[in-house]
């Protein structure tokens, strides 16, 4: 579903991303790790279509980003960490205004929206303007909008930053849930914890190089020889 | 529906609920707003007609010399128009989130340009709209045409016109990214900048005010008659000559030979944007990279230089808050491109300004009458008091805004919120001061030395009265959500603020007319020239400058303080 070759990004002479080489399929449950600043929201942004390769290749479903970024984009769910919403829609226009961008037809929209808003629990504050949501709130209208078209690319960009337990666990059961529906997922995360409870491959980037990517069974292998668990590997690996 | 379609439905419902939740104190707001724009639009409208008036009746022009003045003014709206899309247009297209979001959709790229083209076009150009639509009113009155002329003329004279200005201006943007990437940004923006410069300087050398004057008054008394003939065929290409023009065979009754300009200026607007979406199609994404290029290059030198001259690390002679807040202040101005850029571009124009009125005293010295005199010196005086205005709305106006998200920082460390902002303004304040002291210099140092230093003293008043009424309505209307200065600066109360300041020019000429022409008269008699009346307006001015600086900066250190 998603296939990145070569992957490169420089910002004039300093290298964000550097030859990054990944496949990943349907049903794939991809953690993204890596320090700040290591290059995951570049190669993220690239994923996207928001940032041009220097070198290299993103394949989405088998076009390319670049040279067919409508077809590719249509495949595509797409959560920010710092979501962008309409301040004066309210969470459902905003769900309509995006299930329109896809073309979805506006009686199927409505249905996948109360489905959505009820898989996400979101329907306390949904008819509210966004600009009174919290961080928690926006995070979850973005996740919604994400899922609306049935994407088969989900990509996530610290899911988890500014939820309270009960979202975190909302917004954790609906990845793996799309994920056992076969929706490859790309998440990028510094909640160890969370990548190690719900990804099924694990990558690890550092100084826009990627210095580690297996299943999670391996990664747990080397877990239980020596280390007593993700956290400590993280911080072996990207000292 | 389309996609496009879609969206601007949703920008319409966006833009309906742009006020907050209903309640007295924001209905009051609004109600007040409405006010102020109907009063100004009432006001353009006796300015328009009265000038008019004042042309035909007093000083005599005739109909061909109005139409060539109204000619040279719609210049100047063209490049107002022309160059603050452009410099909108950067921060539209480019530095806002919703581009981002837009573009992780599957949308077309050309699209994407297009609504927020439209976005920034009707957000940036609704003001001078409404000015320019008063103005067409005042015309209408004086030429005595029938009121359905003023929406006929707004759609198929002035918005076609501002369509090409808006679209030129847009594809310029495009053709500096995009050649940006190639020659490098300082390269680019300097041909660009100079491409301008030797444009406004052949406009002026094709059109050359002062010889058409003097060729068409050989004709005396025959000057409502049309005399295209003397001018220089390079300028009969230019939109706004098309509408002048159209302007002058509807006012003089001749509807078929407009018919032509409007049909012009319609298939030039739609060439020009079908040309535009053409380039969008080709180049927007490109821009867009380059855009974040830029700013990838910009942080990377910013990390590798690692010493500046304006570091903390330096030691300073000002006391350490003082210290903290003017290097924040100067730091942030000049890693902004938005800033810098457009504080560079309105030196640019000034620059061209002064040099091309360094020779005005002449000018006014040699014209023919003294109403012509007063004219020419009010509108130097006037683009000068402009200029200013133009300066503090863009840099002063914003200045409570951007505190945005430090603002926690700011709110709960133990300051004195009024030396903390007069401290930034003061930083502000003496650049436009010593830039409004320096265009009034190069404007009067041809005259008496008393007229000078009068004229000194007025400007310096004007420009406490500006940035003071800049800063307490930049409080009013805060938005600390906006990170973008140029969008904070063409806000609805930028907008309000940009009408209030027209309002105070008017009053500026009201005010110093009857003096000046006095004065003009008195040396055109060879008797002595009084200048008491000159500074009766000083003293008038002094105290306005005085109860505006007082309400705002009280007001505006108040408002700051409000809760967020």
């Amino acid at each position: 579903m998603l296939k990145l070759t070569n992957l490169t990004k420089k910002f004039g002479t300093f290298t964000a991303v550097n030859n990054i080489n990944l496949e990943i399929n349907a049903g794939d449950f991809f953690g993204f790790l890596g320090q700040n600043g290591a290059g995951k929201t570049t190669t993220i942004k690239m994923i996207t279509g928001l940032y041009a390769p220097t070198n290299g290749t993103v394949q989405i479903g088998g076009y390319d980003i670049q040279k067919n970024h409508i077809e590719a984009k249509k495949l595509i769910g797409y959560i920010p960490d710092q979501p962008f919403l309409y301040e004066k829609l309210t969470g459902k226009e905003f769900l309509f205004f995006c299930g329109g961008l896809y073309k979805i037809e506006k009686y199927k929209l409505k249905n996948k929206i109360d489905e959505t808003i009820d898989q996400l629990k979101i329907e306390q504050w949904v008819d509210k303007r966004t600009e009174e949501y919290s961080q928690g709130m926006k995070q979850r209208i973005a996740i919604a909008s994400a899922l609306l078209h049935n994407p088969n690319l989900l990509v996530v960009d610290e899911p988890m930053v500014g939820l309270d337990p009960q979202s975190a666990l909302v917004v954790k059961n609906v990845l793996k849930q799309k994920a056992s529906e076969g929706v490859a997922i790309f998440m990028s995360t510094h909640s160890l914890n969370v990548a190690e409870e719900v990804c099924s491959r694990i990558g690890m980037i550092k100084d826009g190089q990627m210095i580690f990517e297996d299943k999670k069974e391996v990664v747990e292998e080397i877990i239980g020889t020596d280390h007593q668990n993700l956290e400590s590997l993280f911080l072996q690996m990207t000292k | 529906m389309s996609p496009l379609l879609h969206i601007l439905k949703f920008k319409i419902l966006t833009f309906i609920k742009l006020q907050d939740e209903l309640n007295f104190k924001s209905l009051l707001k609004q109600l007040s707003a409405s006010v102020v724009y109907l009063l100004f639009a009432i006001g353009i409208f006796f300015f328009t007609r009265n000038i008019i008036n004042y042309l035909m009746e007093d000083v005599k022009i005739g109909m061909f010399l109005l139409h060539r003045f109204v000619f040279v003014v719609l210049f100047i709206f063209f490049m107002t128009v022309n160059i603050g899309n452009i410099v909108v247009s950067y921060s539209t297209f480019f530095k806002t989130r919703e581009v981002g979001f837009l573009l992780t959709m599957p949308i077309s790229f050309a699209k994407i340009f297009l609504i927020k083209f439209f976005d920034n076009f009707f957000y940036s150009s609704s003001t001078l709209l409404l000015m320019v639509s008063a103005a067409l009113a005042g015309y209408t009155s004086y030429f005595g045409l029938p009121w359905y002329f003023i929406p006929l003329a707004v759609v198929f004279l002035i918005l076609p016109f501002m369509f090409i200005a808006g679209t030129l201006g847009a594809i310029t943007l495009l053709v500096i990214m995009r050649f940006a990437a190639t020659f490098g940004i300082k390269k680019v923006l300097v041909t660009i900048a100079s491409a301008y410069g030797t444009a406004v300087i052949l406009f002026y050398n094709f059109s050359s005010p002062v010889q058409l004057v003097t060729k068409v008054f050989e004709y005396f008394p025959n000057i409502n008659n049309y005399f295209g003939f003397l001018e220089s065929p390079a300028i009969k290409l230019l939109p706004n000559h098309w509408v002048a023009d159209a302007l002058y065979w509807i006012s003089s009754g001749r509807f078929i030979a407009a018919g032509w300009y409007i049909y012009l200026l319609i298939v030039v607007s739609i060439l020009f944007f079908l040309f535009s979406l053409y380039l969008a199609k080709k180049w927007f994404y490109k821009a867009w990279l380059v855009f974040l290029n830029l700013s990838g290059e910009l942080s990377v030198k910013k990390k590798s230089k690692g010493t500046v001259t304006c570091t903390f690390e330096n030691k300073s002679s000002l006391k350490p808050r003082r210290e903290a807040l003017v290097k924040r202040e100067l730091l942030l101005f000049i890693r902004e491109p938005s800033q810098w850029t457009h504080f560079i571009i309105m030196l640019f124009l000034i620059t061209i300004f002064i040099l091309s009125i360094s020779n005005i005293d002449v000018m006014i010295l040699n014209a023919y009458n003294i109403y012509l005199k007063t004219l020419i010196y009010l509108i130097i005086y006037l683009f000068n008091v402009f200029l200013i205005a133009s300066m503090s709305l863009r840099f002063i106006f914003p200045l409570v805004s951007l505190e945005g998200e430090t603002i926690w920082k700011i709110r709960s460390a133990p300051l004195n919120y009024k030396k903390l902002m007069l401290t930034r303004l003061f930083i502000y304040f003496s650049v436009i001061f010593v830039i409004g002291q320096l265009l009034n210099f190069v404007s009067n140092y041809q005259f008496s030395i008393m007229l000078t230093l009068i004229s000194q003293l007025n400007t310096a008043l004007v420009t406490i009265t500006l940035v003071s009424l800049n800063f307490g309505m930049g409080a009013a209307y805060a938005n600390y959500k906006e990170k973008n200065p140029i969008r904070v600066a063409s806000s609805q109360g930028a907008s309000l603020t940009f009408l209030f300041t027209i309002i105070y020019l008017v009053f500026l000429v009201v005010l110093l007319f009857a003096p000046l022409t006095n004065y003009f008269y008195a040396m055109d008699k060879g008797s002595f020239a009084s200048l008491s009346q000159l500074l009766y307006t000083s003293l008038i001015l002094g105290m306005i400058s005085f109860i505006v600086a007082y309400l705002s900066i009280s007001k505006g250190v108040r408002l700051f303080t409000k809760d967020i």
